[in-house]
């Protein structure tokens, strides 16, 4: 009786197994080298000779890691409000019965199935060069556009719009969602006499707020971690001002072999990541509604 | 639920064993390497010992390969490039394979893009291919204590190095050891857009005052956005090494010590600042918006607003490509003007390298040696890897009218002309990188964030720390 | 009212339109520069070439020595993604399905280590996973083991997380009827939450299905055999940074290998349309 009560209090556990399998043969051993790598001078070719907290230090005092920290904290919060926005709100128009739905939404999708490609990498850059296609518009306005690519000031702009471009996985997410918002709450609402947009308010929001949360704490992981943008747009100039975080991680891991120094920067960002996090999950009593729990 | 237990705690062990196994192979290891490094870093390269055994190379040679003998094995070979290089390398495994039944070559090859990094992790973790086509700092980066390459004095009765020049032999060894064979030479030279020039109505310029007074004929024939050379942030910082040279006489770096002082330095980002101030190079700022990831996919360098760039010569057919049609590439001369020395560098474009944990040294050196120096194997290979450096394979190439004209004449001309030495540290990557040292010193004094001082005393601790680590 | 709905409806479309014609104009623009020069794709962002040239597609069919080609390439991409998608859907809902609906000892520490997993870049992971695999001899599988059997592992937690959110919103009483009907655990998850959790699925399958195909850094490390290489390294082979890119011919190849992602979006996308199944059940 005893072994039968204790199997169907932990049977949540025996689901789990599997990852927590995967988790200790495949994650563990790598992220435990990352955090001991931190604290040494670990560089690829000569090994460690030493423990340290210096790296630790140093990137609390290094102005091209200070200003690439403050670099990817703006990255993110232009990116993920605006980025949650446009798919929110496009895939709440995408599910309504509308002519040739499938073929927006396959359109909508497409900057995300190009992901990094080359030819977005070309084609980005040529519409913001000088003479580019934007400045050429803006001319016709009798605007002189800014020089996006080359002036400091503009250049993580350009940036932060490739991503927010890319806005179709989120869109996907949220239309996965809509799809489980009972069409009657919608007739019910619209009998009452709700437009659209109170709807959406009142109804939709409400019910996908999950969904919302999952996008959140995912979209901020992802601009945290940004690489590819800048990688293949700016390599992180002009004058440094497109240099995130993750690109000094690639640069000294595989460029300098400063593993221990680019675990440090790691192990910064995880942290920053995980308060983060912690925020969020803490925040969600006061907006998040689950169906599962009770009392609501 | 026991076995439930069981499992998590079977495999939590596994974990373990297979955690420590991995520091209890790594560690002892690590260090001892790391210790090596200490004990040799003062022993320099001695160029003497290099040329004793090529000189015996040279007489046993013969009497070896007529030996013939060697062990039926598979030899793992990697290089990076593009598809005709692939093709080309191919070919010649596959000629050499047959020539030699029983030795199976298992290649690979892939971009250059994502391939440093997968080759540092497998020298890192000592799984390395046995023959690997390496970049020249690989050497010093990867092998500075002589851990990760074979020293191929060891096979130098199969691998004749005799077909190559004591200079570049030396720039190859690290730690006493003649870690890596050189592929090629190369060095930074001018070419200019000859079509342009034409249309401002002047020759192509052979002095540095023709270079300057350039600057403002094209200004006034041409229009603003004209310029006789564009020149990135790397490209500055090479051309100001070679003016300094020039005008001092004195390697840039020697033994881990920069020759120059920072009264110097400023002369010499002075001369570069002149350059932009003069019109005869855009700024950084204007090639950054071009929106082109390199020169040579710039469309102001296809279509002659730029007229000029100093570049490699083994990039002179990537160039040359790059223009509309109905432009004429030409390769420059050094200028004469510059100082009464004469500067700038050449450099060990590529190399071969086998790695120490090969397990059949003899017949990958006989690899290198097909690959190299023989006739059939030079054939095809022919100049995929840049003008070949040993003697038996150009004379080859040359005979059989396999190199392209606009960089042999290019190698030909860095060759002649360069006479100092480079230090593997120039290419540091926390130098060289685009968020590197040289980038931002001539990137900051280009946009104006750093004045002559300043962004001497950037360059210099940049470069002062490099050679102390 | 009419006249203000039509009016409505006609503002909707061009909302729709302009924005698809900002998400298309990429993949237009790359379909037309397969057949421009090098000079001409560098020289505008025009649509139509002006001196077509198949020479882009002539080239990319090309293979290395006999070892690969575009077509091979493909094959081999879709040997590993195809389990790995399969692999990835089982393992993570059944992880999900453990977190998201039983209370248990340590849920939530676990939950936490789970969700850390998210914070850490890639790029340091590589060298101690790499040191990983090489003892496990799976460096150069030939069946591509270290990309796919992590997966069976719901080592990746973007869909983990992702399907607890979904089940959470999904409301418990569907399951305790279940219950009552005899079910028990494993048949309430396949009969009851599979069904209501499958535009999540198919999300999920979608994602990984694309992520794995666009993947470089996990083939580029442990895929060594040209002749098992994927597509995504297919596609750099013809990238030459030395002697300058044939531009026609990376994008040609570029826009091959992701033509069946676009058919897969576009077949699976039925699932998203408009909540049938679920406003059925809820009542």
């Amino acid at each position: 009786m005893g072994k039968k009560k204790f199997l169907k209090d932990n049977i949540g556990f025996l689901f789990i197994i599997p990852w927590l399998i995967g988790f200790l043969v495949f994650k563990l051993y790598p992220f435990a080298s990352s955090l001991y790598y931190s604290f040494t001078d670990y560089q690829l070719f000569n090994g460690v000779s030493r423990y340290t907290l210096e790296n630790y230090v140093d990137i609390f005092t290094t102005p091209k890691i200070l200003r690439a920290l403050k670099v990817t904290f703006q990255y993110s919060f232009i990116t993920v409000p605006l980025k949650l926005v446009a798919a929110l709100f496009i895939a709440y128009i995408l599910n309504f019965k509308i002519k040739g739905v499938n073929l927006f939404r396959t359109a909508y999708y497409i900057p995300s199935i190009l992901g990094g490609s080359v030819a977005i990498a070309v084609l980005w850059k040529a519409i913001f060069k000088d003479d580019g296609l934007l400045n050429t518009l803006l001319a016709i306005f009798g605007i002189n556009g800014p020089s996006w690519l080359s002036d400091p000031s503009y250049a993580l702009f350009v940036i932060c719009l490739l991503r927010v471009w890319q806005f179709g996985s989120a869109m996907v997410i949220f239309l996965a969602a809509l799809k489980g918002v009972p069409t009657e709450l919608y007739e019910a609402a619209t009998i009452d006499g709700a437009g659209k947009w109170r709807q959406f308010f009142s109804i939709t929001v409400p019910l996908i707020t999950p969904i919302i949360f999952y996008n959140l704490v995912t979209q901020i992981c992802q601009a945290f971690q940004e690489f590819n943008g800048p990688y293949i747009i700016t390599q992180g100039g002009p004058r440094n001002s497109t240099t995130l975080i993750s690109l000094l991680i690639y640069n000294s891991a595989f460029k300098n072999y400063e593993m221990g120094m680019a675990s440090a920067m790691a192990w910064v960002l995880f942290i920053i990541l995980m308060v983060f996090t912690v925020i969020a999950f803490v925040s969600q009593k006061y907006w998040v509604y689950y169906s599962d729990e009770e009392g609501r | 639920m026991k076995k439930v237990k069981k499992i998590v705690a079977l495999s939590v062990a596994a974990v373990m064993t297979m955690g420590t196994a991995a520091c209890g192979g790594q560690a002892p290891e690590e260090k001892q390497s790391s210790n090596q490094s200490v004990e040799q870093a003062p022993a320099e390269p001695e160029p003497a010992e290099a040329q004793v055994p090529s000189a015996e190379a040279d007489a046993t040679t013969d009497s070896a390969q007529n030996d013939g003998s060697y062990e039926a094995c598979t030899l793992s070979f990697s290089w990076w490039g593009g598809e005709s290089r692939h093709t080309a390398t191919l070919d010649a495994v596959k000629a050499f394979e047959e020539k030699y039944p029983g030795i199976k070559v298992e290649s690979t090859y892939g971009a250059w893009s994502g391939w440093e990094d997968s080759m540092a992790t497998m020298f890192a973790t000592k799984t390395a291919p046995d023959v690997n086509q390496i970049n020249w700092n690989w050497l010093d980066s990867y092998s500075s204590d002589g851990s990760a390459f074979l020293d191929l004095n060891q096979v130098s009765d199969v691998l004749d190095l005799g077909q190559y020049s004591q200079e570049a032999l030396g720039q190859c060894t690290v730690a006493g050891e003649l870690q890596a064979v050189p592929v090629s030479m190369t060095g930074r030279i001018f070419y200019w857009n000859k079509s342009t020039f034409d249309k401002a109505g002047i020759d192509v310029p052979e002095t540095l005052e023709e270079l300057k007074s350039a600057g403002e004929t094209f200004k006034s024939q041409l229009g603003d956005d004209y310029y006789p050379i564009a020149l990135g942030e790397y490209d500055r910082m090479i051309l100001m090494v070679y003016y300094l040279e020039s005008v001092y006489g004195k390697p840039w770096v020697e033994n881990d010590a920069l020759q120059y002082t920072a009264e110097e330095i400023q002369e010499g980002l002075q001369f570069i600042q002149s350059l932009e101030d003069a019109h005869v190079t855009p700024s950084i700022q204007t090639i950054t918006g071009d929106g082109a990831e390199s020169l040579d996919k710039n469309p102001k360098w296809m279509n002659g607003t730029y007229a000029g760039i100093f570049e490699w010569d083994s990039s002179a057919s990537k160039f040359e490509a790059a223009l509309e049609e109905g432009q004429e590439f030409v390769v420059g001369t050094y200028f004469t003007d510059m100082g009464s020395h004469q500067g700038g560098y050449s450099k060990v474009s590529l190399a071969f390298a086998i790695s120490e944990s090969c397990a059949h040294p003899k017949e990958a050196a006989m690899l290198l040696n097909f690959l190299l120096n023989e006739d059939e194997g030079t054939t095809i290979m022919a100049s995929e890897r840049g003008i070949p450096l040993s003697a038996a394979a150009l004379a080859n190439c040359q005979s059989k009218g396999l190199l392209n004209a606009i960089v042999a004449e290019a190698n030909e001309k860095v060759l002649d002309w360069v006479t100092f030495p480079l230090d593997f540290k120039f290419e540091a990557a926390t130098l060289k990188n685009s968020d590197g040292v040289y980038y931002d010193v001539m990137a900051g004094l280009s946009y104006g964030d750093y004045d002559m001082a300043e962004a001497a005393s950037i360059l210099i601790d940049g470069i002062e720390e490099e050679l102390s680590k | 009212m009419q006249k203000k709905k039509r009016l409505g409806d006609i503002m909707k479309y061009l909302v729709l339109i302009a924005v698809g014609l900002v998400m298309v104009y990429p993949l237009l623009w790359m379909i037309g520069a397969t057949f421009k020069s090098n000079v001409e794709i560098f020289s505008g962002i025009g649509l139509i070439p002006k001196n077509p040239t198949l020479d882009g597609y002539k080239n990319a069919m090309n293979s290395y020595g006999g070892d690969i080609n575009i077509w091979k390439a493909m094959l081999n991409t879709y040997s590993y993604v195809i389990p790995k998608v399969i692999f990835t859907l089982v393992s993570s809902t059944l992880t999900a399905y453990g977190f998201g609906r039983f209370k248990f000892k340590g849920r939530g520490i676990l939950f936490a280590v789970l969700m850390s997993t998210l914070f850490l870049p890639q790029v340091v992971l590589n060298v101690p996973q790499f040191i990983l695999y090489t003892k496990l001899n799976w460096v150069d599988s030939k069946l591509y083991l270290p990309l796919i059997v992590p997966t069976l592992f719901a080592t990746d937690t973007y869909f983990v997380f992702m399907l607890v959110q979904f089940l959470r919103n999904i409301p418990k009483e569907l399951e305790e009827a279940a219950k009552i009907d005899g079910c028990n655990v494993m048949q309430t998850l396949v009969s009851v939450i599979v069904p209501m959790l499958l535009p999540a699925l198919v999300s999920c399958a979608l994602f990984q299905f694309m992520w794995s195909s666009n993947d470089f850094m996990g083939p580029l490390l442990y895929v060594k055999t040209p002749a098992r290489y994927p597509a995504a390294i297919f596609v750099k082979l013809s990238m030459d940074a030395d002697n300058g890119f044939e531009w026609n011919r990376v994008l040609a190849t570029s826009l091959i290998s992701i033509v069946p992602s676009l058919v897969v979006f576009f077949l699976a996308q039925d699932q998203f349309v408009e909540g049938i199944a679920a406003g059925g059940v809820k009542g």
